[in-house]
């Protein structure tokens, strides 16, 4: 399993690799047109870092305020949250910077001093365009925390004191990974910097792809980007090595309220009013545009093949990329060497941009020797494993430092099969990961272009393409018809995982023994 | 029913849930009266133009088309590089582009055939590769759209060079980044018309005064058609959907007067590709395309407004009589489009 996951995840890399060496030793690659350290190239790698890391910090922080918030919320309303920015991250982000565009050109009828271009609209657009992502991540990184730790700091120590050097501290490892995975989406994205005239390096790649033609120049034109966000993935890892261990991500977090001084609170209300105008920005500015029903029914109409393809899509890499993530977590586990071995083989395809994935994807699978296997109807779901599948080996590596290994001993000692191990044990314990890696790797597949439009299947398409091909034929109506079927199409999925999960645990909580030590932490 | 047992059956439905997703995905349900016959076409004409010719192919011939689109928003490193990818064992039967620069890339890098078309032989010789490799049609022209909400008509630009005129604020006026699609080729045809000194001048002029470069021509079209610029250089066909929506815009062709360089027309590709699985069905549909009767077809959806043979439908959003086209050879503008997309991404990308 761990073998297949390295393959599939690694076979873009290798592929491009391939493809330079051949074309190193064939003469065809002319290394004198490579100067990767002029000024200007220098200025946009520094910008592109900064921009994401700006937008990827101020993401943290915002998120931050607004779970510190919400964290106390009943379970109920918290769900309803969660399932809410988790649609919206699945609506690919250049409608979210769309969506601003349209409203700030209306606000410039009012303001006509507002600016519409440079780093600084870039910067809050981008911003705006992962916040529900950046939120979802923070409300991981809370969950990562043990809450009896907080509550007993909390016996000693004002509320705000347990708050900043015990619960933040605490989490502050996944929020290293999770500053880590929104810094290597912004730094990838030139789409919404480009929108509002900010030239970033990714565009420079594509710049250069587009001119020669090469692959081989374009991933060599990608190294020194590439170089920074392995660094960033890097310095991730050593931060979600570091976890703290807690049973349960999604138990009630019980207990009094805390009590923050007001300006905290300022700050957790006015983060709170960022992210409900930026749903509000996004959900108002979709349905105004939809305009009525029938447009609506008639994009989805339009769209039903595509819509249905992208489904299979993201259910196929799910399924896909899953069980290979779960053995590849075990991997990440180990400690000295082959660990080490192991987050350098799982981080390494994060720092690939999109288009060169999907053209990796195609120099490895459409060799002589692996032609006759050519998975033809399975690319997208390929390209999605490669680009996604890290993400769950992380996300279920943090969730196998929550289980308490003697578990899996007992079970292994006590269970009369292999298989009621897997389902009665095994199972119930990883379903937590599973279902927030399953949620993320859906939204991110239904969301991606640049490697599914390389490597689509003739006669399919995804939404996000057909998305893409009515935003140049200037189909508003239509675009925002989709988006919002994609986030309807989400929420629906979201409920009805939330309504199986509390199905399958009802009697377990209600049947919890009162005084147990391990339960009763929360 | 106890735990256990729940666990057992949501297992159960999910590994069968997981079954009929993984058969889904590799064998989608196809409609039993499906003929047999296919051909693969990679294109990068928008579906929403593309889809109804391949449907009338499809009626008319009996040979179901497979398509793979393009989208504006991968800067052409989309397809074309797909298909040199690809070339060792090419899935793609033909390729059937918006333009002509990326085709000749590809006849360049070896991923074409030659095939001599029938139903070319009323095209002028200018529309046609010398060596039989692509064939031109009808198409498109570099043009300004206008916001008729902010300019009155006698303050219309007339000619690219209003780009830079003083007459118009920096950041009120746009082009999308000029090493980019159409963009870029109308950005060679530059170079290749006025020389690379005068060219070069010319564009870092527009990065210096500010001017909005965007990310595609549909993006100055609708940033036109929102009032965020005045006038912005698009294609004819992102210019007449917005007129044919009803937007208050006009379009200007420009550098149309006695001793102007006229604008830059672009045709329709159409090209064989080497090793086609498909050759003969691949043969037909360029002959369907190629025919007179889809030209007018497709100047009726909207998608060619400068035609390459006189068809009865005219275009409506536009008046098109004696447009004056730039005097540039499709080949020396193809060959000077990587050393023009270098120069301006270091003007540009900054």
């Amino acid at each position: 399993m761990v073998a297949l996951f390295i393959i599939l995840v690694l076979s873009p890399l290798a592929g491009l690799c391939l493809d330079l060496l051949y074309d190193f030793l064939s003469g065809t690659l002319d290394l004198s047109v490579l100067t990767f350290f002029s000024p200007r190239r220098l200025w946009l790698l520094f910008a592109s870092i900064g921009l994401a890391a700006t937008v990827a910090g101020s993401g943290i922080l915002v998120g931050v305020l607004v779970v510190s918030l919400l964290w106390r919320i009943a379970k109920k309303g918290l769900v309803i949250v969660l399932l809410t920015v988790l649609a919206l991250a699945a609506i690919p982000p250049y409608i979210h910077a769309l969506t601003w565009s349209s409203l700030l050109g209306y606000l410039t009828g009012f303001l006509p001093g507002l600016t519409m271009t440079g780093w600084g609209i870039s910067y809050w657009v981008e911003l705006m365009a992962l916040i529900p992502l950046a939120t979802l991540l923070v409300w991981i990184a809370f969950a990562s925390v043990d809450p009896a730790l907080v509550e007993a700091g909390r016996v000693f120590r004002p509320d705000m004191d347990a708050f900043l050097h015990i619960h933040l501290p605490l989490a502050a490892p996944a929020l290293g990974a999770s500053f880590g995975f929104l810094f290597l989406l912004c730094c990838s994205d030139y789409s919404i910097p480009s929108l509002f005239g900010a030239d970033v390096y990714a565009l420079e790649i594509f710049a250069q792809f587009s001119a020669s033609g090469s692959s081989a120049l374009a991933f060599l034109y990608a190294l020194p980007l590439m170089v920074v966000m392995i660094a960033v993935i890097i310095a991730s890892r050593s931060g979600i090595r570091t976890l703290a261990q807690t049973p349960d991500w999604l138990s009630d977090r019980k207990g009094t309220a805390p009590l923050f001084p007001w300006p905290f609170i300022l700050l957790q209300v006015l983060a709170c009013g960022v992210v409900l105008f930026q749903i509000l920005v996004l959900v108002s500015g979709l349905l105004l545009t939809t305009g009525t029903m029938s447009t609506l029914t008639r994009s989805v109409e339009m769209a039903q093949g595509e819509l249905v393809y992208s489904l299979l899509v993201a259910a196929g890499v799910v399924i896909v990329s899953l069980p290979l993530a779960l053995a590849a977590a075990h991997e990440l586990k180990q400690p000295g060497l082959r660990g080490g071995i192991s987050w350098g083989l799982v981080l390494l395809p994060l720092a690939m941009p999109a288009s060169l994935t999907g053209i990796g994807l195609i120099l490895f699978w459409n060799t002589p020797g692996m032609a006759v296997i050519y998975p033809d109807l399975l690319m997208p779901v390929l390209a999605g494993v490669a680009r996604f599948a890290p993400f769950a080996a992380i996300i279920l590596f943090v969730q196998l430092r929550f289980i308490d290994p003697v578990l899996f001993d007992a079970a292994a000692v006590f269970s009369r099969s292999l298989l009621k191990t897997w389902v009665r044990v095994r199972l119930p314990l990883y379903v937590p990961g599973l279902l927030v890696a399953a949620g993320i790797l859906a939204a991110l597949t239904l969301a991606e272009l640049g490697a599914t439009l390389v490597v689509a299947p003739p006669g399919y398409g995804t939404i996000t393409l057909r998305i893409y091909n009515y935003l140049h034929y200037g189909s508003a109506g239509e675009v925002a018809g989709l988006c919002l079927m994609i986030t309807i199409l989400c929420l629906i999925v979201g409920v009805c995982t939330v309504v199986a999960v509390t199905w399958l645990y009802r009697d377990g909580r209600e049947k919890r023994p009162e005084g147990d030590p391990v339960h009763d932490r929360s | 029913m106890n735990r256990n047992t729940r666990v057992t059956i949501f297992a159960g439905l999910l590994i069968l849930v997981l079954l009929v997703t993984g058969l889904l995905v590799t064998f989608p349900a196809v409609p039993a009266d499906i003929p047999k016959k296919t051909v693969v076409v990679y294109t990068s004409v928008d579906q929403i133009y593309s889809e109804p010719v391949f449907h009338d192919f499809e009626n008319e011939t009996g040979i179901r088309v497979l398509a793979v689109y393009d989208v504006e928003a991968t800067k052409t490193t989309g397809l074309v590089n797909r298909l040199i990818a690809e070339k060792n064992r090419p899935r793609a039967d033909v390729f059937w582009s918006g333009e002509f620069g990326q085709t000749i890339l590809l006849k360049n890098e070896s991923v074409l055939t030659a095939y001599s078309s029938p139903s070319a032989a009323d095209i002028p010789p200018q529309f046609l590769d010398e060596d039989d490799y692509w064939t031109g049609f009808g198409g498109r022209a570099r043009v300004f759209i206008v916001n008729t909400d902010r300019l009155t008509p006698d303050q219309y630009p007339e000619s690219i060079y209003d780009l830079l005129s003083a007459r118009y604020a920096g950041n009120t006026v746009g082009i999308a980044y000029p090493m980019f699609g159409t963009t870029a080729t109308h950005a060679a045809a530059l170079y290749s018309y006025l020389g690379t000194d005068e060219a070069r001048g010319f564009f870092t002029n527009i990065s210096n005064r500010e001017v909005r470069v965007v990310d595609g021509n549909s993006v100055v079209r609708d940033l036109v058609v929102d009032g965020q610029l005045a006038f912005g250089l698009t294609d004819t066909d992102d210019a007449c959907g917005a007129v044919e929506k009803g937007a208050h815009v006009a379009i200007i062709v420009p550098d149309q007067g006695e001793g102007r360089m006229g604008t830059l027309v672009i045709p329709n590709t159409v090209a064989l590709i080497a090793g086609a699985p498909h050759p003969d069905e691949a043969k037909a549909f360029i002959d369907y395309v190629l025919d007179k009767k889809t030209e007018d077809a497709m100047v009726n959806s909207g998608w060619i407004q400068i035609p390459s043979r006189d068809v009865p439908t005219k275009t409506a959003c536009m008046n098109i009589t004696g447009i004056k086209a730039m005097n540039i050879s499709y080949q020396e503008v193809y060959t000077g489009i990587p050393a023009t997309q270098k120069d301006l991404i270091e003007i540009f990308i900054r």
